[in-house]
């Protein structure tokens, strides 16, 4: 009797201990982490790029290029791919530069990107401040290059 | 930045770094160390200012100049106060600066503008790297950006190639 009852016991304690593990194991595999804050000021700096390369502007395309493979690396380094996982296409050759590119346009987008990367400022890790702080400035210096 | 001469290399020239008779003060800084970094900006303040000053006589465009002199000597004392009120006590000038080279006819006036500019930028953005304070990044910022640009203009005038700085306070320039 006190056999048996205590292998029931046991056999109750193993299911529930078993249970989560099996959900666990059934459940779909955990979603992908949020995409990083400075995905969108890379996404800014290429478009900028081939909006430059567009416009014969080499000084401000290699300008935001560096800036872009900057961003990359930092976002590359913050979130180690999970092995199997899809890579994510951020080729810079996806990046289209509008129809009809303008030098108004790219003066706009680069002081966009400048308030961007300024607005991102407070609330970033100390780490990172250095960076992204120094492509508002470049946004800024690129302008003023340009005018 | 890799203008003739190397100037306007902000962590090449160390211009602001290079007080002449300079007296060592050790200021009673608070532990919390963005303090450390404040005051290096403040030097490079001291020097921009002290170096406006010493260019203006051998640059044919003063209003620039002046609006530089000005500039600085605003953020200067802004930033003595912003010492004082984190119980720091704001390191004094040096007596005189060395730029780069010597200062003797306007092309070299505008190349030590650069080098101090981009010291300028050094500093704040060493600033923007060591705070946790949203007030001060803001602070940084600004200076680190207003710097960029007049650095960016003395480029163009002095036509060192490329004009734009790609990362101003940084090595990369």
């Amino acid at each position: 009797m006190i056999g048996r009852t205590a292998l029931t016991r046991r056999g109750l304690l193993v299911a529930a201990a078993t249970a989560p593990l099996v959900v666990a194991c059934t459940t779909q595999p955990p979603a992908p982490p949020p995409p990083d804050v400075l995905e969108p000021l890379a996404a800014a700096a290429r478009a900028d790029a081939a909006l430059a390369t567009a416009l014969q502007a080499p000084d401000t395309a290699s300008a935001r290029t560096e800036h872009a493979a900057r961003l990359q690396a930092e976002i590359d380094r913050a979130t180690p791919r999970v092995p199997g996982s899809p890579v994510p296409s951020t080729a810079p050759s996806a990046v289209l530069a509008p129809p009809s590119p303008t030098r108004d346009a790219l003066v706009q987008s680069l002081r966009t990107a400048q308030k961007q990367a300024g607005e991102l400022l407070p609330s970033l890790p100390t780490y990172r401040t250095g960076l992204v702080g120094s492509i508002a400035a470049g946004c800024a210096s690129l302008v003023e290059a340009l005018s | 930045m890799s203008g003739p001469g190397g100037f306007g290399n902000g962590f090449g020239s160390g211009f602001a770094g290079r007080r002449v008779g300079a007296v060592t003060t050790t200021a009673a800084a608070p532990a919390g160390s963005d303090v450390d970094a404040v005051q290096q900006a403040l030097a490079a303040e001291h020097a921009a200012v002290w170096t406006y000053g010493l260019v203006s006589a051998f640059v044919d465009n003063q209003a620039p100049v002046s609006e530089g002199a000005n500039d600085h000597r605003a953020r200067r004392d802004a930033t003595e106060r912003l010492l004082r009120d984190k119980g720091a006590t704001p390191k004094p000038p040096a007596p005189a600066y060395l730029p780069p080279q010597p200062v003797e006819n306007a092309n070299s006036a505008v190349a030590a503008l650069i080098a101090v500019e981009s010291d300028v930028c050094t500093a704040w953005h060493g600033v923007l790297e060591r705070t946790e304070d949203a007030d001060l990044r803001k602070t940084a910022l600004d200076a680190l950006t207003v710097s960029a640009v007049r650095a960016t203009r003395w480029r163009k005038t002095a036509g060192v190639t490329p004009v734009p700085i790609t990362l101003p306070g940084t090595a990369v320039g």
